[in-house]
């Protein structure tokens, strides 16, 4: 399920181009009133009391409920409502990974997944992954081989790669490098990334 | 140099690796915030005029909305950040003055994101609009001459004379084009108030300056303003300045005495932070027959905003990198109607090296050379500007070495000679340099028994900081790098410089050295117990009072090309393959090799990176990024990360980077030169200078797309 926001200023010129162009009869301030006075009589209509759906979550092998506004993102779900801030949010629009998520297992964008959807599923995060003080092999062979700088991309590149491993994506370096392709490094650190998930791929096969 | 005994220059994984890889790493948008209530910004949907009126009805209307703020009901609330150059800023919500598309117009706050964000998309807005100069040659745009003054306009010789007389000469035009930084983190800021004391939390490469600015801007005690930066989701020089939104959001918080949330989204990080401005240069070459430089002109075109003075003049180093008798530069500021730009990863070499080091190659092939081999006759033994020596440069080194590893001796220079099957092959290389800077910074070091931890306010945006300052202080103090833990980004910690400029590293762990120094002394006196010592180091050349302006959130540094005693600057040597397909003119680079001699490396996994991330930003430069401007709206077009293009991993080439061994005795005691920027220099003009030998065509406009292959 994908959750876009019309973006206000794009909108904003294409009313007034319309105004420009479609009713020139009238100064556009003019027009601006009598918009502006319909605007009042929508408001009450259009400006809708926002719903509330209470939602269940088992993240990370625990249950959780929330009472959350319907428009809520599983993204912000974690972030601002169970307080797991290692999901990150780079775009909010799917184009940068960093907020990779498992949803039953398969990795998903969780900026662009709305909580309400994962009602009752199993979610992994990156808080999830170790055991105690032990790192997972993935996140053990990122700091070996100094698979990040900022670190702001990471949560979402491991869980991306746990599950890359996991779907068999990451026999060779070719598969690798394009099944990773959906997680944006800004440092650019792809070429340790994928020295990493190579290391990590032998560990969590033998273990 | 690294001895058995020695931590300093062994490969060593972060420190704060542990903390990356869980998630437990705290981003200044993940510090708690209890009650927290949401803000979402409103931008200018015009670039040039003012706002005539606000209808929030609507928009007040919203389930939850707690504020709207305006330049109506809050105007003479803030004033303006200070510049970071000469000029004026811009300014938001002081007046109804509007600079630049997507400036900041009103802040509605709401119990939640969701409401605040439909609020926003609620407040209708009438312009007074008038029609905005996008960029160079739109009509309105006014050109001036930038004056010296922070910058120096280099002229050695007779230049003119020397061109006119030359027998080869190159006569070119470049351009470079808009980009941003789009560190994956976007511009958020939380505020709080506790009483009359503000707390931020912001991703910034100067928690000081972020303090002393905002407490200037809101007119209060800069010792009330607390900034919290631990981690910075990369920055790249978007995080250096002070942004208007910062004490907006305080004066939210101030309003309604909650704490205010604000993550802006990528799209409005384009235009309420700063970017790479375009640019233009003419650039000429004058060699003798034998291919030895007898004049070089650079003159810059930078844009800036309408008030703004902002420039990098990257003229500085074009001036000095090549033995030339007759030198001379300019710079010419463009004030269009938009955002002022400002530092971007190695802010005045990315732009200026591209005409520089494409030159030299035309050059070479103007001169049937080799391009290595004219470099090497072109090297300099001292700086050409003012007869300083260097510091040490290692230029050639890096070359040769480089060369070796590419495999350099198999190339064809005739272009288009090279080829696998489809696909046209070329070989480019490319000069890198950067000034070695160093600045004033302060550490606390405390030793109880065999534990240390260091304190000061430096940053690290990915750089390595935490882990060199631990190695550092655990060699001083003879002690396991385990024992040692750091913290950083808090304004509560002794005070640390603006981390850009390649100048970080050498400024915190020169002062972090000088503090153990303290702790040493006084163990060496027999003091047990706990031990706490702060010390601050003041680079050479600099008064002592250039530590006070640390404190006072300014700026004070020591720049490579700016010293008494000699000119210091980190050199390096880039090596590309790119392939052209002839049929489609799809541009890939398979492989590069870059070589680097920076001084003391402490860490040469981290220093691995850094390069390495250069590096790929430099093809990146060269091959992909652009923000693409609509000229007739002065509006940025691809302001998000889908249509701004920057390389996934499958676009990463197979990258080699050689450290050269370099010791520097005279650029700082601790041979320290900074990497973090030198890693994209020149690499645009390798890979245009590749693409040259790949297909015949020179293209002198970045970034190179298949519409210049076909
Ligand atoms: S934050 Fe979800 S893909 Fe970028
Ligand atoms: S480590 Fe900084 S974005 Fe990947």
């Amino acid at each position: 399920m994908t959750f876009t926001v019309t973006p206000l200023r794009r909108w904003r010129i294409t009313r007034r181009k319309l105004l420009k162009g479609g009713m020139g009869l009238l100064a556009a301030g003019a027009w601006a009133r009598f918009f502006g006075f319909f605007r009042h009589a929508r408001a009450a209509e259009t400006v809708r009391p926002p719903s509330t759906i209470t939602t269940r979550l088992r993240i990370n092998g625990r249950d959780n409920t929330f009472k959350l506004d319907s428009r809520v993102t599983l993204l912000d779900a974690l972030r601002e409502h169970a307080g797991l801030t290692g999901s990150k949010k780079g775009c909010d629009h799917g184009q940068c990974g960093a907020c990779t998520v498992h949803v039953n297992g398969r990795r998903v964008l969780s900026c662009l997944t709305l909580a309400a959807t994962a009602d009752g599923k199993d979610v992994a995060t990156i808080e999830g992954l170790a055991e105690g003080k032990k790192l997972h092999p993935v996140q053990q062979a990122f700091v070996d081989h100094d698979a990040f700088q900022c670190g702001y991309c990471t949560p979402g590149q491991i869980m991306s790669a746990v599950a890359c491993i996991k779907e068999k994506h990451a026999e060779t370096d070719a598969d690798i490098r394009e099944y990773m392709s959906g997680n944006l490094c800004r440092c650019a650190a792809y070429p340790k990334i994928v020295a990493a998930i190579k290391q990590a791929r032998g560990a969590t096969e033998r273990g | 140099m690294a001895d058995d005994t020695s931590i300093i220059g062994k490969a060593r994984p972060r420190i704060d690796g542990p903390a990356k890889v869980t998630g437990a790493a705290r981003y200044p948008s993940d510090e708690p915030a209890p009650g927290a209530v949401w803000a979402f910004l409103v931008t200018s949907a015009i670039a040039r005029g003012k706002v005539k009126s606000f209808d929030l009805d609507e928009a007040k209307a919203v389930p939850g909305v707690l504020d709207i703020l305006t330049h109506w009901n809050v105007g003479g609330d803030a004033k303006p950040p200070a510049p970071t150059s000469k000029g004026k800023p811009t300014t938001t919500l002081e007046s109804d003055r509007i600079w630049h598309d997507g400036q900041i117009i009103a802040v509605v706050v709401a119990e939640t994101y969701e409401a605040a964000r439909e609020a926003a998309n609620r407040v209708h807005v009438d312009y007074d609009e008038e029609k905005p100069s996008a960029t160079f040659g739109s009509p309105g745009a006014q050109e001036e001459k930038r004056e010296p003054g922070d910058h120096e306009d280099p002229k050695i010789g007779d230049p003119e004379k020397a061109f006119g007389a030359a027998p080869v000469k190159i006569d070119q035009r470049y351009e470079t084009p808009t980009q941003h930084h789009n560190p994956m983190e976007l511009f958020t800021t939380t505020c709080f108030w506790q009483g009359d004391k503000l707390t931020i939390y912001e991703p910034s490469q100067f928690v000081y300056g972020l303090k002393n600015n905002v407490a200037k801007q809101l007119g209060i005690d800069p010792a009330k303003v607390t900034v919290v930066s631990r981690f910075t989701g990369g920055a790249f020089g978007s995080k250096g300045g002070t942004t208007a939104r910062t004490a907006w959001i305080a004066v939210a918080a101030r309003r309604l005495k909650r704490p205010v949330k604000l993550v802006a989204t990528r799209d409005q990080g384009f235009t309420i932070a700063t970017y790479r401005a375009e640019t233009r240069h003419r650039l000429r070459l004058g060699a003798d027959a034998n291919g030895r430089l007898t004049a070089l002109i650079h003159e810059g075109w930078e844009l800036t905003s309408r008030p703004s003075q902002y420039n990098v003049s990257g003229t500085e180093s074009t001036a000095r990198i090549y033995a030339c008798p007759n030198v001379e530069t300019a710079v010419n500021l463009v004030h269009a109607d938009r955002n002022t730009p400002g530092f971007m990863r190695a802010p005045p070499d990315t732009p200026y090296m591209f005409p520089l080091e494409s030159a030299m190659d035309e050059l070479a092939y103007a001169l049937k050379m080799d391009p290595v081999e004219l470099r090497r006759l072109n090297d300099a033994p001292k700086d050409p500007i003012n007869g300083l020596p260097w510091s040490s440069r290692s230029l050639m080194k890096c070359y040769d070495a480089a060369a070796e590893r590419f495999g350099w001796k198999q190339r064809n220079p005739v272009p288009g000679a090279m080829r696998d099957g489809d696909w046209k092959i070329g070989w480019g290389c490319a000069t890198a340099a950067y000034p070695s800077n160093i600045a004033p910074c302060g550490a606390t070091v405390r030793l109880d028994g065999d534990k240390a931890s260091i304190g000061l306010a430096g940053q690290d945006l990915g750089t390595g900081a935490y882990t060199v300052i631990a190695m550092t202080a655990a060699q001083a103090l003879k002690l396991p790098v385990e024992n040692v833990s750091v913290e950083l980004g808090h304004t509560d910690l002794p005070a640390a410089s603006l981390a850009a400029g390649s100048s970080h590293t050498a400024s915190i762990c020169h002062a972090v050295a000088a503090a153990c120094d303290k702790v040493n002394a006084k163990r060496a006196q027999g003091e047990t117990g706990v031990i706490e010592e702060t010390a601050a180091n003041v680079p050479n050349g600099l008064p002592d009072s250039a530590m006070d302006k640390i404190n006072h959130g300014q700026m004070a540094i020591s720049r490579g090309f700016g010293r008494k005693d000699c000119t210091a600057y980190a050199f390096g040597a880039h090596f590309i393959e790119v392939r052209v397909h002839g049929r489609t003119g799809e541009i890939r680079t398979p492989r590069m090799v870059s070589a680097f001699a920076s001084g003391t490396i402490i860490n040469p996994l981290t220093a691995y990176s850094q390069y390495m991330g250069g590096m790929i930003w430099g093809i990146s430069a060269a091959l992909f990024e652009k923000t693409e401007i609509d000229l007739r709206a002065a509006r940025y077009t691809n302001d998000n990360l889908a249509d701004y293009l920057i390389p996934v991993n499958a676009d990463a080439p197979e990258i080699d980077v050689l450290l050269v061994p370099e010791e520097d005795n005279a650029v700082n005691p601790m041979g320290i030169k900074g990497i973090g920027e030198i890693g994209i220099v020149g690499v645009n003009a390798a890979v245009a200078n590749a693409v040259f030998h790949a297909t015949g065509r020179r293209i002198r406009r970045l970034p190179i797309r298949i519409e210049d292959m076909v």
